[in-house]
């Protein structure tokens, strides 16, 4: 699916199952180097509104690399990134808009730990947002109460379980009323019986219509949730489908691969 | 009575090694024991530092201008005060305490003696060794105007003050010690400062100077801009090469080289600078390593909300690098208020070290060999203040490490 497709054929593949959408995120022969390393090969991949794409694929595969890209955690090399209408260039004004209108959930939560939940939530809104410190508290209470954890706000992050940890930071992303949420292996470092809360947080976040791109290896989030499935390998997309398609009957052999490791 | 036996037989006599060690060290620790306790309560001549005991304080500040420190202790007694109940009151209104938790309750006071019995044990001690009610007074009003200003502090935190109204309250607050240097300092000059309050002058500005510089230094080290990196790695180097007693003694010498005598400071005003120099590219390095004890996690974490570089810095990675590095930051400030003692040494300042050797020469304790107890005086006085501010740092580190990972 690689060299064959031209990036509109990857983009049709969503809308011809899910209806025309405005495009949110375009991604376009995007290259990453690290070093002599290329972690990212001529990408292209767009994401329409209220789209839920979930990437999978191989450790070292490029997926994190990518959606960092996506908010400037890591600068692309070539190619173009579009975030709902904004280029990502050296502009410092352009990146700090670009992440004003992203959230991000990281594999490790790194919530800050000096501050309290409903202050890591509010902290954005506050500074960046120069919302009200009341309006932000009733925001935060309010995200709070959507991950099901609001009698935790006054405790500090080193307090709470990894799955609360995780629901926080959910909720802090979601503070700064984001158009696109990006999830980096939200739940590889939470315990097993933790992953279901993070989950079932994420999966209504995805039905109230909010554009997420996942990195993941819940391979039944992917199939429950995913309007399509990103699959990389060594810094390329190999394979993009509905999650139909892509676990009933994938079509290139490395993606076969991959799911008769993991499945 | 058994379990004391079990006790000192399992810690102090369990082989034939830790008995002979035991008695050898004990035996030891006896005679040291008993030449101390001699000399504070038997040998000891103390009466020199009975009738030097003003000197010893506030060096030769002049007699008719002393009811001036005295007015500054007082006001800034209140001024602490106000300071304590200001910032509970704030910390009321948001939230961070209830008002309960600010009642007076005798653990809160026995919480307060327990952390301040040593510094006022030192106070009670030195109101015993003087002759005259004037001391007593001006403590006696100093607790009162501390009282007060605890009081009243929360009332004036918890105002909803319009924007103005902070920046003028903040501005009191800025001005009132300014204010108390120069109502001091105009009675005597730059200069009149000595004892042990010049070595408290001289540290608290330091201090007060040092810290943001060496944070700027820290932070200029980690730059992304390599000329604002190169000066300040510079600076730090240069400065940790040399020795502070040289640099004192330079601060003293060579700037006539550069200014002409009307026009350089004060004594006093140019030791406030080596130190504050010297101790900020100390701080810069301790800053320095806890900045880098941040996860970079942090940082990414804060740049995907959206918080501007300055604001990175400046409410998520100082706040936790500063707190990560506490016991060094205190120790590097003891070190340097000990250090005051070199000003002394270095540029003729009357310090506390320089009166406790002057008054050994004086007609009624000449050749009498006074030395030890002048300095054992004087160690006390610097002990005092530095174990408090150890001890002090230990409970701010712990207070705060209530979100520690």
């Amino acid at each position: 699916m690689t060299e064959q497709h031209d990036d509109a054929a990857v983009f049709d593949d969503a809308t011809a199952m899910t209806g025309t959408r405005d495009v949110m995120i375009e991604i376009e022969h995007v290259d990453k180097f690290f070093g002599d390393f290329q972690a990212l090969k001529d990408i292209n991949l767009k994401v329409g509104a209220q789209e839920v794409v979930v990437v999978i694929g191989p450790s070292g595969s490029g997926k994190s690399t990518l959606i960092r890209c996506i908010n400037r955690l890591e600068e692309h090399d070539g190619g173009r990134i579009v975030v709902d209408g904004t280029e990502l260039s050296n502009d410092i004004r352009n990146i700090q808009e670009i992440r004003r209108e992203t959230g991000m959930v990281f594999q490790s939560f790194n919530l800050f730990p000096h501050l309290t939940v409903l202050d890591n939530i509010t902290l954005a809104p506050r500074k960046v947002r120069r919302m009200p410190k009341a309006k932000a508290e009733e925001l935060g209470m309010e995200l709070l109460e959507m991950v099901k954890i609001p009698e935790q706000a006054g405790k500090y992050p080193g307090q709470m379980s990894g799955g609360q940890q995780q629901r926080v930071a959910i909720a802090r992303a979601l503070a700064m009323n984001p158009k696109v949420m990006l999830f980096d292996e939200p739940t590889s470092a939470l315990d097993p019986e933790m992953i279901g809360e993070v989950l079932d947080t994420m999966k209504e976040l995805a039905r109230s219509g909010m554009t997420m791109i996942v990195v993941t290896h819940e391979m039944g989030f992917a199939r429950e949730v995913a309007d399509r499935v990103v699959f990389m390998a060594d810094g390329q997309i190999v394979e993009v489908g509905t999650p139909e398609h892509f676990f009933e009957s994938p079509r290139e052999d490395r993606t076969k691969l991959f799911l008769s490791q993991i499945l | 009575m058994s379990t004391t036996r079990t006790w000192l037989r399992h810690n102090l006599f369990r082989t034939r090694r830790d008995t002979v060690l035991t008695v050898v060290f004990g035996l030891l620790a006896l005679w040291l024991l008993y030449k101390t306790f001699r000399f504070i309560f038997v040998t000891g001549r103390w009466s020199i530092i009975e009738v030097n005991l003003q000197l010893l304080m506030i060096g030769r500040y002049p007699e008719a201008h002393v009811l001036r420190l005295a007015v500054t202790v007082v006001v800034l007694a209140l001024w602490g005060g106000l300071l304590a109940g200001f910032i509970r009151g704030r910390q009321v209104r948001s939230g961070r305490m209830t008002a309960a938790d600010s009642k007076l309750s005798r653990a809160r006071v026995t919480d307060l003696v327990e952390r301040l019995w040593i510094p006022l044990a030192l106070v009670v001690l030195l109101l015993m060794l003087t002759s005259t009610p004037g001391p007593w007074i001006m403590v006696g009003l100093a607790v009162a105007a501390a009282l007060v200003g605890r009081l009243v502090g929360p009332f004036v935190g918890r105002l909803r003050l319009p924007p103005i109204g902070s920046l003028l309250v903040v501005f009191v607050f800025g001005a009132i010690p300014v204010v108390l240097y120069f109502y001091v300092v105009t009675a005597v000059g730059f200069d009149g400062w000595g004892g042990f309050m010049l070595n408290l002058f001289l540290a608290v500005c330091s201090i007060i100077l040092c810290y943001p510089l060496g944070v700027l230094l820290a932070l200029g080290r980690r730059s992304g801009l390599p000329l604002v990196r190169l000066v300040c790695t510079t600076y730090i180097e240069v400065i940790r090469g040399a020795p502070l007693f040289v640099l004192l003694l330079l601060a003293n010498v060579a700037l006539g080289f550069f200014v002409p005598d009307s026009l350089a400071p004060a004594t006093s005003t140019r030791a406030i600078v080596v130190f504050t120099f010297f101790t900020a590219a100390y701080m810069a390095e301790i800053i320095r390593g806890g900045l880098q004890s941040v996860p970079r996690g942090q940082i990414e974490a804060a740049k995907a909300v959206g918080l501007s570089p300055i604001r990175q810095t400046g409410y998520i990675v100082l706040p936790q690098a500063l707190r990560n590095v506490i016991p060094a930051q205190i120790g590097q400030l003891i070190s340097l208020f000990k250090d005051t003692t070199l000003a002394g040494i270095a540029m003729g300042l009357f310090d506390l070290l320089q009166v406790s050797g002057a008054i050994t020469s004086q007609e009624d304790f000449r050749g009498q060999g006074l030395i030890a107890e002048t300095l054992t005086f004087a160690a006390l006085m610097f002990w005092v203040v530095s174990y408090t501010m150890s001890r002090e740092s230990q409970r701010l580190e712990k207070r705060l490490g209530v979100g520690i990972r």
